[in-house]
């Protein structure tokens, strides 16, 4: 599963297509209020595109871009935006994730500070949505080993 | 309306064809067809309710999920050795 495909199409099409699936996924991050979408939806399509460069490419040359290392910092990353903007509102004298609040900080009113908050909030469970995906996709993948062992994976 | 009712008897043939498959290649084919097609019954559905600009979104994101889906099934059984 893991390895790479020597398929000049399929290469191709997901060379061409990867972009195009991440700045979708952005798209669908940031337009998370105003239409179908928002945090998980957009960190679903922005693993996706991942999991097709590991199944098109294959595991080394994926993890040029994406070690499993630069995985598991951007899942703490993301659940710490997540955290740390409702703990903000905590401190500022509010309720937990009561965006309002961000407004005593940010040079802004209070609705805009709402809208801000609810877009922080979605862009924390973007990033540790995708980096989770991810990181369960090639555990399943390489049956759990340690990564030492992928290179010979397979049949 | 009619489209759509068409789409969903269309559809029933390729499930009978991903069900009563005689290979896993004509399992798959079946499969990937009813993703196809239930992707025009989004459009379809976005047209009935007039709001094609949020259903755009959704059949993108089916018809990319179905794409992939279907590339890793395939790895999968060239994996197993069964193709």
């Amino acid at each position: 599963m893991t390895r790479s495909t020597d398929d000049i199409i399929i290469k191709t099409v997901s060379r061409v297509l990867v972009p195009f699936i991440q700045l979708f996924a952005l798209y669908v991050i940031m337009h998370g209020h105003s239409s179908p979408g928002g945090g998980f939806q957009g960190g679903v399509i922005l693993g996706a595109s991942f999991i097709l460069l590991v199944i098109t490419y294959g595991l080394d040359q994926t993890k040029r871009r994406m070690s499993e290392k630069a995985d598991a910092i951007f899942s703490s990353v993301g659940l710490l935006i997540y955290a740390g903007i409702g703990a903000l509102c905590l401190i500022l004298g509010g309720n937990y994730l009561n965006y309002g609040e961000l407004s005593k900080i940010l040079p802004v009113g209070l609705a805009e500070a709402r809208a801000l908050g609810i877009l922080g909030i979605e862009i924390g469970v973007g990033i540790a949505v995708m980096a989770v995906m991810f990181s369960i996709f090639l555990d399943v993948s390489t049956g759990g080993l340690p990564p030492s062992d992928n290179s010979e994976e397979g049949p | 309306m009619c489209v759509g009712t068409g789409l969903c008897f269309l559809g029933l043939l390729c499930l009978y064809r991903g069900i009563f498959g005689p290979t896993v290649l004509n399992r798959m084919a079946g499969i990937s067809a009813i993703g196809t097609k239930t992707l025009v019954l989004l459009m379809v559905m976005g047209f009935i309710y007039n709001r094609v600009d949020m259903f755009v979104d959704i059949s993108v994101v089916y018809a990319l999920l179905n794409f992939v889906g279907s590339l890793a099934a395939a790895k999968y059984l060239e994996m197993r050795g069964e193709v």
